[in-house]
C-alpha cells in the first residue's frame, strides 16, 4: 500500500526520542509576555484588522477575565500562567506579498525536517498546504489552481483583509467567544491560522493541509480555523500538529469551526503529534482546543483523529447535527505512554430529524498514562428518527497506566435508537505467544496488534495520512513493554 | 420552614429525648454525620452525580420528622403487600415505628431483630463499633439518615448459617397525619459460609399525605457467604425514596442485588459494591417500568478492590408517558485487581412520546489485566416483532406487553424465590396494563 | 534433527513432564498420543519456548544446537512451527498481513531481503489452492470469528508458508469435518519432505489414517510410557488410555 518498507520502520525505531524535536534558529518578532487589553490591540493592529474585530477581540477578551479554567476532565496538570505567555511570535522575514522563494531558508529546511518539501508535495501529492508556525502562516501552495474552481483556502489574517464579509458572517458562528475559557482566551488572542470556502457544488480536487507548529519557547498558539462548505460542496480536509521538545510547557488553544451548508460536507483529519513531553513527563504541549461543526440538512462533517502527541490532550470535535438527514461522524485513535494524559471524545447534538451519529473510539494507554474518553450523544425532544451509534474500546498496556469511558447518553424522543458499546482489554500474552512463534518479535507484534485495534479509524484518513499515522502509532509506544 | 431548619432544629430535639447516651460511640457518629449534612446541605443538579435528578419538588414538602402518634394496622388491610404465601421473617415499621403485631422476628440461631435494640443495647455495642456506618459514604443525604439513625431492620447471621426462611422487610407510612419524613436504617451482617435472603419494601397507604423515604442499608458480606437482596419499590404517586445500598464483600462472597422499581414518584438508588476479596462475585440487576410522571434513577458502582473478581449488571427501564429514566453505572478497577470481568448492561424502551431517558455508563479502569465491558441501548420495540404476532392473530396491545415482557424477562429470571418471581411477574404485567398470565 | 533429553517441566509448581526423550529426524512423522492432561500440549509449548512453563531438568536441540535459551521467535527463524490447538485471534490484522509479517521478519533474521511482493502474491495463490481455502479468507481478521474448521486450515496454511524444518501440529484434528480433515492431511502430506520433520499431537487416531507416522508415543503423565510403530496407534484405539495406567 505505500513506498513505506520495513526498513523505513526500522529507521524510525531506531529515533527512541521525539523526532520533530528540534528548534529552528530564525529570527522571530515576539511580544513580551502577558494579556492585557494593550496586547490585544497591539496584535489587531500589527495585522492591520478592521475595527470590528479589534472590538470583537476586545470583548472575548472581557468575557475571558470573568471565565474560570475548567477542571471537568480527567486530567491533572499545574494551570498556566497566562500572563508568563506570549501571544504573538512570528518569523520575522515574513513578507505578505511572498512566494515559496521567499520564504527564510531556515523555516523551508523546517519543513523539510518535518517531511513537509513543498515541491514535491506540489509536483507529487496534490494536496495544498498552509503552513502556521507559532503563530503566522507562512506559505500556502496551490493558491492558484483553487482559485480556478472559486476556492479560497488561504491563512486567516489573508481572508480578514480579502474576504471580510465572509469572515464577519461566520466566524464565532459555531464557537461562541462565550463558549468556554479556551475558546474566549482564543477569541481574544488569536494570530493566525488558515481559512477555507467551497463554494456551492464545487468538490475540492485535492485535499486541504494545514501544518502548525510551534516554535518559539514561552509562546502560545492560538490559532482560528474556519473551514465553510457552501450547498452541495466537498473539501477534504487534513491538519498536522508539531512541536520542538522543550523542557517548559507550551500552550496550544486552538479553535476550529466547520459548516457544512445544505447537501455539503466536509471531512476533517487531524494527525495530532505535539510534543508530549519527555519520558519524566517535563515538559509538553498543552492542547486545549474546541473544535465543532454545524450540519444543515442533509449535511454531514466528519471528524478523524490521531492523536499520539502532547503532554495533556483536552478536545471534543463535535457536531451539530441542526439540519433533517444531516450526519455527523467521528473516528479517533488516541494513543498515550510516559506521563501523557488525554481527555478526548465528541458530542453529537441531534436536534434535526431523521439525523444520524457514529462515534468510533479507540484509546491505547501505555506507561503511567492516563486516557479517558468523554462524550455526549443528545437527542433533542424535536428531532425524530435519530440514530446514534458509539463504540469505544481501550488497549492497557502495562498496570501503571489507565483507561477511562465517561459516556453520557441524554435521549428526550422516543423515535431515537441509541446503542453504545464499550470494551477494555489488555494484549493478550497467548497473542503475543502467537506472533512470536510465527518469527514476530514481542515489539513488532504489539505494533501490529495496535495497528489492528486501530484499524477502523485508519481506514478513514487519506492515505498520505495513514501511512504517517501509522508510524506513529509505533513511535509512541516505543518501549512501552517491559 | 425550609426543610434543612427543620432537620437541624429536630436534630436537638431527637438528641435530647433523654434516651441517648452523650459518650456513645453511636452519638458521635451520628454528630458527625449531622455536622456534615449541615455544612454541605441537599444534593442539586450542579452535583455530577445528582445532573439529572432534582429533588426539589421532593424538598419543597413540610414533612414531619417524627410521628406524632403510633398508627396501627390491621394485618388484613396491608396483606397484599406483603408475599404473603411465603414463609417468611418479617420486620415491619409503621411510620418508622416497629410493629410487633405485623412482625415476625427471632433471636435464635441469628438476630433478626430491630435497629433501635442494635444501638442501644450494651451487648450489640462491639458489632456496631465494627460495622455501623462503616461503608455508608460520607454524603450529605446518608449523613442525614446516619444523624437519625433510630430505627430499621437488624439483621446478623453467623458463621456456617443458611437461613431458612426469607426476610421480609416493610415500612409502611399510614399517610394518617400529615407530610412525613421517614429514614429507615438497615444492617445486614453475614457471616463465612452463611446464606440470607432479603425482600425489602417501602409503601404508603393513601395519597392524602406525602411520604419522603431516605433509607440506608449496610450489608457486610463474609467470606464465602451468599445473600440475596430483592428491592420492591411499588409505590403511589405521593411518595418519593432515595435509597443507599452499601455492601462489602470479602473473599468468595456472592451478593445478588435485584431492583424493581415500578412505582413512586421519584425514586433513586445509590448501590455500591466494595470488593475487599479476591474471588467475590456480584451481581446487579434491576428492572424499571413507569409511567406518568415518574422518576427513577438508579446510580450503581461496583469497586473492584481485589484479583480475580466478577461483576455482573443487567438494568432494564421500558418509560412510558411522560416519565424519565436515569441510568449511571460506574465500574472502577484498582490497580492491585487483576484479572477482573466486569460486565455491565443497561437496555431502555421508550414508549410515551415526552418519555426520556439519560445513560451515563461509565469504566475507570487502573489495572490492564481485566476483561471489562459496557453496553447500553435506548429504543423501541422491534417492528418486525410485533408484525409477526399481530399476523399470528395476537392483537397489537398483547403483542406489544408479550414483548415488553420478553424483554425485561431476563432480569425476571434471576430471581430464586418463585413466590416473588410470580409476585413481580403478576406486577409487570399490570405495570404494562394487560391482563396476560404468562407462563414462561 | 530435534532431540529431547530428559525434559522436566511444571508450572505453578506443579511437575507437568516428568522426563521425556525423543529424537525426531529429518524426513520423519511421529505421532504422540495420549489421555487428556497427560502433558502432550505442555511439550508443543516447550519446544516452540513458551515461557510460561519451569523448565527444571533436561535439554532440547535443534540439529545439534542448544535452543533453551532461545526465544519463541528465534526458535520459529530456525524452522520451529507450532500449530496452535486453540489458535488466537488478532482483531483488525488481515491474514495476509500477518502471514506477509511473519516471513519477512525470518527473512530479515537470516539475513534475506524481503520478499517481493510479486513473489509474495503467487506463493500465497498457490498455498491457498493447496487447501482450497477461498481468497476473501486471506482479507479476513485473523482468527476472527473463525470456525473452528477454518482456524485449523489457517493454522496450516501459515505452515505452508513458512516451510519449517520441524512442524508440531497440535490436535490439529480437533474442530474438523471429514472433508476438512481430509484436505488438511492432504495438505500436510504434500508439504512432507525428506528434509523436514513432522510431530502429530492427537488424542484420537482418525488424523492417523489420512497422515501415517513413521513412530507413535504415548504419554500419560507426564512421561513416554510406551513408543512403536503406527499399529500402536490402532491397539489404542481399540483398548483406550487406560490399560496404559499400569504400565
Amino acid at each position: 500500500m505505500s513506498k513505506y518498507t520495513e526498513d523505513d520502520l526500522k529507521k524510525e525505531l531506531e529515533v527512541q526520542e521525539y523526532e520533530y524535536g528540534f528548534y529552528t534558529d530564525i529570527e522571530s518578532d515576539t511580544f513580551p509576555a502577558g494579556l492585557s487589553e494593550d496586547i490585544i490591540k497591539a496584535i489587531s493592529k500589527k495585522k492591520d484588522e478592521p475595527q470590528w474585530l479589534t472590538d470583537w477581540r476586545l470583548d472575548a477578551y472581557r468575557i475571558w477575565k470573568e471565565m474560570e479554567e475548567p477542571d471537568w476532565a480527567n486530567v491533572n496538570y499545574e494551570k498556566p500562567d497566562f500572563n508568563a505567555i506570549s501571544y504573538y511570535s512570528a518569523p520575522k522575514s515574513v513578507d505578505p506579498n511572498k512566494t515559496l522563494d521567499d520564504v527564510d531558508p531556515e523555516l523551508l529546511k523546517t519543513f523539510e525536517k518535518l517531511g513537509i518539501s513543498l515541491d514535491e508535495q506540489k509536483k507529487l501529492s496534490g494536496v495544498a498546504v498552509d503552513i502556521i508556525v507559532d503563530s503566522v502562516s507562512v506559505a500556502t501552495t496551490f493558491k492558484k489552481t483553487l482559485g480556478e474552481k472559486g476556492i479560497i483556502f488561504c491563512s486567516m489574517s489573508e481572508a480578514v483583509k480579502e474576504h471580510p464579509e465572509l469572515v464577519r458572517k461566520y466566524l464565532g458562528t459555531v464557537v461562541p467567544k462565550t463558549d468556554n475559557f479556551y475558546a474566549a482566551l482564543n477569541s481574544a488572542v488569536f494570530t493566525d491560522g488558515s481559512f477555507c470556502y467551497i463554494p456551492k457544488g464545487v468538490r475540492c480536487p485535492m485535499e486541504l493541509s494545514t501544518y502548525f507548529r510551534i516554535n518559539e519557547g514561552g509562546t502560545g498558539q492560538f490559532e482560528r480555523t474556519l473551514v465553510i462548505a457552501d450547498e452541495s460542496s466537498y473539501v477534504s480536509y487534513l491538519e498536522g500538529c508539531t512541536a520542538p521538545a522543550r523542557d517548559e510547557n507550551q500552550l496550544h488553544a486552538a479553535v476550529v469551526e466547520l459548516i457544512s451548508m445544505d447537501d455539503a460536507e466536509i471531512k476533517y483529519s487531524t494527525v495530532q503529534n505535539w510534543f508530549p513531553g519527555s519520558k519524566e513527563g517535563k515538559g509538553g504541549v498543552f492542547n486545549f482546543v474546541t473544535k465543532r461543526g454545524i450540519c444543515h440538512n442533509r449535511a454531514k462533517i466528519s471528524w478523524t483523529q490521531v492523536e499520539t502527541g502532547s503532554a495533556i490532550t483536552w478536545k471534543y470535535p463535535s457536531c451539530i447535527l441542526k439540519g433533517d438527514d444531516s450526519v455527523g461522524e467521528f473516528y479517533s485513535i488516541a494513543v498515550t505512554n510516559n506521563y501523557q494524559q488525554a481527555d478526548t471524545g465528541t458530542k453529537m447534538i441531534h436536534l434535526g430529524n431523521n439525523t444520524k451519529s457514529t462515534i468510533i473510539s479507540k484509546g491505547v494507554s501505555a506507561g503511567f498514562s492516563q486516557n479517558s474518553y468523554r462524550g455526549l450523544v443528545h437527542i433533542s425532544p424535536r428531532a425524530k428518527n435519530a440514530r446514534n451509534f458509539s463504540q469505544c474500546d481501550s488497549l492497557l498496556m502495562g498496570d501503571q497506566c489507565g483507561a477511562h469511558t465517561f459516556p453520557y447518553i441524554e435521549v428526550k424522543n422516543n423515535t431515537a435508537k441509541i446503542e453504545h458499546e464499550a470494551t477494555t482489554s489488555k494484549i493478550g500474552e497467548e497473542q503475543l505467544f502467537y506472533c512470536n512463534q510465527r518469527g514476530i518479535n514481542t515489539e513488532k507484534a504489539i505494533a501490529l496488534i495496535v495497528n489492528g485495534f486501530s484499524k477502523d479509524v485508519l481506514n478513514k484518513l487519506p492515505m498520505e495520512f495513514a501511512v504517517e499515522a501509522q508510524k506513529l502509532l509505533e513511535i509512541s509506544l516505543e518501549g512501552s513493554v517491559g | 420552614m425550609e426543610l434543612k431548619e427543620k432537620l437541624v432544629a429536630s436534630f436537638m430535639a431527637f438528641e435530647n429525648r433523654g434516651n441517648v447516651d452523650l459518650d456513645s460511640k453511636v452519638h458521635q457518629v451520628r454528630t458527625e454525620a449531622f455536622e456534615f449534612f449541615e455544612k454541605n446541605d441537599f444534593p442539586t443538579k450542579r452535583d455530577e452525580n445528582w445532573k439529572y435528578t432534582s429533588l426539589k419538588s421532593v424538598l419543597k414538602h413540610d414533612y414531619n420528622v417524627f410521628p406524632k402518634k403510633e398508627n396501627t394496622l390491621e394485618f388484613k388491610d396491608v396483606k397484599k403487600y406483603f408475599i404473603h404465601d411465603l414463609d417468611s421473617y418479617k420486620i415491619v415499621f409503621i411510620d418508622g415505628v416497629y410493629s410487633s403485631f405485623l412482625s415476625e422476628t427471632t433471636h435464635e440461631g441469628f438476630d433478626i431483630c430491630l435497629m433501635s435494640s442494635a444501638l442501644k443495647m450494651e451487648k450489640y455495642s462491639g458489632v456496631m463499633e465494627k460495622y455501623f456506618n462503616k461503608i455508608a459514604p460520607k454524603e450529605t443525604l446518608t449523613s442525614l439518615n446516619t444523624a437519625f439513625a433510630d430505627e430499621g431492620a437488624y439483621i446478623k447471621i453467623g458463621n456456617n448459617t443458611v437461613v431458612p426462611r426469607p426476610i421480609q422487610v416493610i415500612n409502611f407510612s399510614t399517610g394518617a397525619e400529615k407530610d412525613i419524613i421517614i429514614q429507615p436504617r438497615n444492617l445486614v451482617i453475614v457471616g463465612e459460609n452463611s446464606q440470607v435472603q432479603i425482600i425489602e419494601r417501602h409503601q404508603s397507604l393513601t395519597e392524602d399525605h406525602k411520604t419522603f423515604t431516605n433509607s440506608v442499608t449496610e450489608i457486610f458480606a463474609d467470606k464465602s457467604s451468599i445473600v440475596d437482596y430483592y428491592k420492591i419499590q411499588n409505590d403511589l404517586e405521593t411518595s418519593s425514596l432515595i435509597d443507599g445500598t452499601y455492601i462489602e464483600q470479602q473473599e468468595k462472597s456472592v451478593v445478588n442485588v435485584s431492583t424493581f422499581s415500578f412505582g413512586g414518584k421519584l425514586t433513586r438508588n445509590n448501590l455500591v459494591f466494595h470488593q475487599q476479596g479476591s474471588r467475590t462475585e456480584s451481581n446487579l440487576n434491576g428492572i424499571s417500568i413507569l409511567d406518568g410522571k415518574q422518576h427513577v434513577d438508579n446510580q450503581t458502582l461496583v469497586k473492584h478492590n481485589s484479583p480475580d473478581c466478577e461483576s455482573n449488571e443487567m438494568y432494564k427501564g421500558i418509560y412510558a408517558g411522560k416519565s424519565k429514566g436515569v441510568f449511571g453505572g460506574k465500574i472502577i478497577v484498582d490497580q492491585i485487581a487483576q484479572r477482573i470481568n466486569a460486565f455491565q448492561k443497561n437496555n431502555s424502551i421508550l414508549i410515551g412520546e415526552k418519555s426520556e431517558i439519560n445513560a451515563k455508563p461509565q469504566l475507570e479502569i487502573f489495572a490492564d489485566d481485566v476483561k471489562c465491558s459496557h453496553g447500553c441501548t435506548i429504543g423501541q420495540l422491534d417492528e418486525d416483532a410485533l408484525f409477526y404476532l399481530q399476523s399470528r392473530g395476537i392483537p397489537k396491545k398483547e403483542a406489544k406487553a408479550l414483548l415488553l415482557f420478553a424483554f425485561g424477562n431476563d432480569v425476571l429470571e434471576k430471581i430464586k424465590i418463585p413466590q416473588l418471581k410470580s409476585r413481580i411477574r403478576k406486577q409487570i404485567a399490570k405495570s404494562l396494563k394487560v391482563n396476560l398470565e404468562f407462563e414462561w | 534433527m530435534l532431540k529431547i533429553k530428559n525434559l522436566h517441566a511444571s508450572i505453578n509448581g506443579n511437575d507437568i513432564l516428568k522426563g521425556i526423550s525423543l529424537e525426531v529426524k529429518a524426513g520423519e512423522v511421529h505421532a504422540i498420543m495420549g489421555p487428556n492432561g497427560a502433558g502432550k500440549s505442555t511439550l508443543a509449548s516447550i519446544i516452540a519456548g513458551k515461557e510460561d512453563y519451569d523448565v527444571t531438568d533436561g535439554e532440547i536441540s535443534l540439529d545439534g544446537n542448544d535452543i533453551m535459551e532461545l526465544s519463541p521467535e528465534e526458535r520459529a527463524h530456525k524452522g520451529v512451527f507450532l500449530s496452535f490447538q486453540y489458535p488466537v485471534e488478532i482483531p483488525g490484522v488481515s491474514v495476509t498481513n500477518f502471514i506477509k509479517t511473519s516471513i519477512n521478519e525470518s527473512r530479515k533474521a537470516q539475513g534475506l531481503e524481503e520478499m517481493p511482493a510479486k513473489d509474495m502474491l503467487k506463493m500465497i495463490r498457490e498455498k491457498s489452492d493447496l487447501l482450497e481455502i477461498d481468497r476473501k479468507f486471506l482479507s479476513r481478521s485473523l482468527n476472527e470469528g473463525f470456525s473452528g474448521g477454518e482456524k485449523k486450515r489457517n493454522e496450516i496454511f501459515q505452515m505452508a508458508m513458512l516451510e519449517p524444518k520441524l512442524a508440531i501440529l497440535d490436535e490439529t484434528d480437533s474442530g474438523l469435518d471429514i472433508d476438512a480433515l481430509r484436505i488438511v492431511a492432504n495438505g500436510i502430506n504434500k508439504l512432507k519432505s525428506k528434509d523436514n520433520a513432522v510431530i502429530v499431537i492427537t488424542h484420537y487416531q482418525r488424523l492417523l489414517d489420512h497422515i501415517v507416522p513413521d513412530f507413535v508415543h504415548v504419554l500419560h503423565d507426564g512421561k513416554i510410557v510406551k513408543s512403536g510403530t503406527k499399529e500402536l496407534a490402532l491397539e489404542l484405539e481399540e483398548k483406550g488410555y487406560d490399560w496404559l495406567k499400569n504400565i
